[in-house]
């Protein structure tokens, strides 16, 4: 694995295009480097200046597991490495290495099944979040969509990649909704993991011994790493909603529809304290459908970024929102019936009371409820984050407990606040936290994102030396960097966290014996280029790393 | 403009595929998710505006090279438009169409051209219009009716048939038809007849700027010398480029344009044109691309860093021709209307435009039987339409899909209500 140069790219075999075309038809696969390029051009979420990731060297489009079994061990044979991804969204969908085939897999499209009784979805990788809810929907059930909004594939946030949401508090993450996977091997071989519901589909419990349903998925999962899911079965959930919310109008004009059963309250309180102590009262009482902490800032700039520019330059209207409402809490209530939405409406106006918050009931407030209803039950104002700078990151992605993510947030806002101030990303005024809680907020997620544009050359020079910064921290503080997915991030801090992916490639070397996968964000490593980060900042990770390192006796004392 | 003053779009595309979905908000199924017929016929990411984006980009900074196979993926496209809308839901920096039209430009600049866009621009050279038939007989379609020749006379509305009105045999009912409802509102009503040219507009979207320059300033002579105080069209093409093109290339147009669809609505609401007869159909309507989103007049140029662009300066569709057709379906005497779930801003294209018809028309054939499909779904007795293209494309599909599904043109329909249909065929 190199950097992302087309230096080292070469043209595919003769032979392996032939196999290649055999294997999904002549017209689903494409050498053309102007067709490859559109997967090399990866710039969300990734930290490296270039923007463009390795050109791999076909990309084929299967329309089945059968087809993709025989893309995978056309790989096998002709010395290639595959990498899969469906709905594509991050630097995580492209390629890490040279001679790389990508596995296109939007023609495998298909919702197979929605069980109604057995409240689940059959589903195929090209299914996006908002397909799955509106065909959910319609039978009174709903779906998980993640924070990355609904464009993204289901099955890929639950088999492959993280999976966090704002309805994480009712639906959970990514995988804790699988049900049953069927997975491509990176030799070719199919297996089944898991159920699709006793007696209607597969059934292959796990056990005796390791969990395979654990070494395929993890924590983060493998990003193709250990091979193609072409199946998955996922839970789903009560909507008693109705079948579909009418929506007119598509910018900020939009208007949508709000059921009646729904309230969705904007509470604020007067410091951190009451905030952490209020939301563990609301996840006691099991109240929300989905919840998050968002900050005002992070609503005006993904709804008006105009906006937010003027308050940036004006000083008491970012007091205001740095301060005056800066322990903000978002919650949408959902009632099964006009006693049961009253109860959950008394029960949070209550904790509310106990700690001193208010709220806004913002579907007392037409504009704001029509605006934000959709925006959060569905996630649709995820993509309109690009709104500000065109590009944005993300740093210290990690799971812990709500009071730990609090921290994180802020330590993530004192970094941010050091590099608005050097121009070296855009004034979001700095805490701008994605935080999402989970099982009636009994852990948390916290990402702290950054606005930056790409075509700034100051914020290009900014990118790499902050995500050092903020690896430093959650290093000194005992935090989880981001790490699973950056190579070069892994290669400092697993030796941190008892070297997990020496474990992660035995796994690999396990199922993948020509080492057919791109295991690139999976468990590979790669040295990080510090030629950008102050000398400082580099000897202090240095000490930490010494001192937190394991040596073969375990972990540090 | 050229390719390279669009390199900041491209490069603010951050490869999400919102503009391969309908609007996630307007999302209502499975089935009818998608809003690109490019990618969802190809598949492969090239084939989106997004994936188009990536190819001018690559291609500017020297990571790959224009060719025979390159070009086409950038012909295979309406230029409906879709994927600019969704990607503007989100994005205030980019303008995709632009993108589009800029990489058709650049295949032209550099030879890269299809056969049969070659021979629709050799017509219009020929002939003034992109079907290569003469000239000469572009008028015939008025004979009998009491129309002011504008190349003599003065008149109040100018009407502008378009190329596909003034030839299409199973239309010349329609465009007569289009034009007796103005007069029997009691307008003075001219055309140019043999002398009308095409608008430009279908050979900007090839990639031929200068022939659409040169059609832009033969109408603009025409407009001001007709004095007319209206430019009426029932071409919703013609009337995009008319809204949108023509200003943008510094062509202003001195006095109102309407596509005929507004013209009508307003007449019933002023009690010039009356209806007589029942129209009892449950009717769904097709969104032409050119009279919605792509139908949005000029809202000017934006000179500044696209990031502080001001909503109002946004071509997002908002200000495109939505309700006007919906209200006279609304307005006919035992018509309902019901929707498809590709509606408005977000509606799914035809499949004639941008070139497609003329060097694909499997790929229009295909994309119009989506619509088809769609329009079945909803129940409805039949798919009416505003614009002679959509009509086009959409009747021969329904045709080819042995579908029982009549496909009309609105001015057919308000030619029916009104009791003028029966008159004509007398």
């Amino acid at each position: 694995m190199t950097t992302a140069t087309l230096e080292t790219w070469k043209e595919i075999s003769e032979a392996a295009y032939r196999d290649l075309e055999n294997a999904v038809g002549a017209e689903n696969v494409s050498r053309e480097p102007a067709v490859l390029d559109g997967y090399a051009w990866q710039p969300t979420i990734n930290d490296d200046p270039a923007k463009w990731v390795k050109r791999p060297v076909a990309v084929v489009l299967p329309s089945s597991t059968e087809e993709v079994q025989e893309v995978v061990r056309a790989c096998n044979r002709h010395g290639l490495k595959f990498k899969a991804f469906s709905t594509g969204w991050g630097v995580y969908s492209g390629p890490t290495y040279d001679n790389v085939v990508q596995i296109d897999l939007r023609r495998m499209n298909r919702i197979l099944e929605i069980d109604e009784k057995n409240m689940y979805a059959l589903v195929e990788p090209y299914v996006c979040g908002a397909q799955l809810q509106a065909e959910a929907m319609k039978r009174g059930l709903n779906c998980h969509i993640i924070g990355a909004g609904p464009a993204c594939s289901p099955l890929a946030s639950a088999t492959s990649g993280w999976g966090v949401g704002w309805d994480g508090v009712y639906m959970s993450y990514g995988h804790r909704n699988l049900l049953g996977a069927e997975w491509v091997l990176p030799d070719g071989e199919v297996i089944r993991v898991g159920s699709c519901d006793s007696g209607l589909g597969w059934f292959s419990p796990d056990g005796p011994g390791p969990s395979l349903r654990g070494l395929m998925r993890g924590s983060t999962g493998a990003l193709s790493g250990l091979g193609v899911f072409t199946k998955c079965a996922l839970k789903l959930y009560p909507w008693p909603g109705p079948s579909r919310v009418n929506v007119r109008g598509l910018l900020l004009d939009a208007k949508a529809e709000i059921p009646e059963n729904v309230r969705f309250h904007l509470c604020f309180f007067p410091d951190r304290k009451r905030l952490a102590d209020a939301v563990y009262r609301v996840g006691e009482a099991e109240l929300g459908y989905l919840a998050t902490r968002t900050a005002v800032a992070a609503f005006i700039y993904t709804f008006a970024p105009h906006l937010l520019r003027r308050i940036a330059g004006t000083r008491c209207l970012r007091d205001v929102l740095s301060r005056g409402v800066k322990w903000g809490f978002v919650i949408m209530l959902v009632g099964a019936s006009e006693e049961e939405i009253a109860y959950q409406d008394a029960a949070l106006r209550r904790i509310l009371a106990d700690h001193d918050g208010l709220s806004i009931e913002a579907m007392g407030v037409p504009a704001i409820g029509s605006m934000v209803f959709m925006n959060f039950f569905r996630v649709t104002a995820i993509p309109m984050v690009f709104r500000m700078g065109g590009l944005f990151s993300t740093a210290l992605d990690r799971n812990d407990t709500w009071d730990t993510q609090l921290d994180w947030a802020e330590i993530g806002e004192s970094i941010k606040r050091k590099w608005i101030e050097r121009g070296g990303i855009l004034d979001d005024l700095a805490d701008n936290p994605f935080m999402a809680l989970y099982e009636s907020n009994m852990w948390a997620h916290c990402e702290e994102i950054f606005q930056y544009d790409a075509r700034d050359p100051k914020h290009l020079a900014s990118l790499e030396p902050m995500f050092i910064e903020f690896s430093v921290a959650a290093i000194e503080k005992c935090m989880e960097p981001l790490s699973a997915t950056d190579a070069r991030l892994r290669k400092i801090v697993s030796p941190l966290m008892g070297h997990y992916n020496e474990w992660q490639k035995k796994v690999s070397a396990m199922v993948d014996t020509n080492r057919a996968a791109d295991t690139g964000m999976y468990c590979d490593e790669v040295d990080f280029d510090f030629s950008k980060v102050e000398p400082e900042l580099k000897a202090k990770l240095d000490r930490l790393v010494e001192r937190f390192r394991w040596t073969e006796d375990g972990p540090p004392s | 403009m050229a390719l390279s003053d669009y390199q900041r779009d491209m490069e603010g595309c951050s490869r999400c595929s919102s503009c391969k979905w309908v609007p996630f908000n307007q999302i209502k199924s499975w089935r009818f998710a998608k809003n690109c017929p490019s990618i969802c016929r190809y598949n492969f990411h090239a084939y989106s505006g997004s994936g188009r984006m990536i190819i001018g980009l690559s291609m500017l900074t020297g990571r790959s090279e224009l060719n025979d196979h390159v070009a086409e993926i950038v012909y295979r496209c309406q230029l409906c438009g879709a994927c600019d809308t969704a990607c503007k839901v989100y994005r205030d920096d980019i303008d995709l169409t632009e993108v589009l039209l800029e990489l058709r430009a650049h295949c032209v600049e550099q030879g890269f051209l299809m056969v049969e866009h070659m021979a629709a621009i050799d017509a219009l050279k020929r002939e003034d219009n992109v079907l290569g038939e003469p000239k000469a007989k572009r008028g015939e379609w008025a004979e009998g009716l009491p129309l002011k020749d504008i190349n003599r006379e003065r008149c109040e509305v100018l009407f502008h048939a378009g190329c596909r009105y003034s030839y299409d045999p199973d239309l010349r009912d329609t465009v007569r038809g289009a034009a007796r409802l103005l007069l029997e509102a009691g307008l003075e009503v001219g055309i140019a007849g043999a002398e009308e040219s095409c608008c430009g507009g279908r050979a900007y979207e090839l990639g031929f700027r200068g022939e659409a320059e040169n059609y832009a300033e033969d109408l603009l002579s025409r407009v001001k010398a007709s004095g007319a105080r209206i430019l009426v069209t029932p071409c919703a093409d013609g009337y995009a480029h008319f809204r949108y093109l023509y200003p943008r290339m510094g062509k202003e147009i001195p006095c109102e344009v309407l596509h005929i669809t507004q013209l009508l609505e307003r007449l019933i609401l002023e009690g010039r044109l009356r209806f007589r007869e029942e129209v009892p159909f449950l009717l769904t309507y097709h969104d032409p691309c050119h009279l919605g989103r792509m139908g949005e007049p000029f809202l000017g140029e934006w000179k500044g860093d696209k990031l502080q662009r001001p909503m109002s300066m946004k071509r997002a569709g908002r200000k495109g021709i939505y309700e006007a057709p919906r209200n006279l379906i609304r307005a006919l005497p035992g018509a309902e209307l019901v929707e498809m779930e590709r509606i408005r801003e977000y509606a799914w294209c035809c499949g004639a435009g941008g070139g497609v018809y003329e060097a694909f028309p499997d790929f229009a054939s295909w994309t119009a039987r989506e619509r088809i499909e769609e329009a079945l779904a909803t129940g409805a007795e039949g798919l009416a339409t505003a614009c002679p293209w959509c009509v086009r494309v959409l009747r021969d599909a329904a045709q080819e899909m042995g579908a029982e599904l009549p496909v009309y043109d609105l001015v057919d329909l308000v030619l029916q209500a009104a009791g003028i249909a029966e008159k004509e065929r007398v």
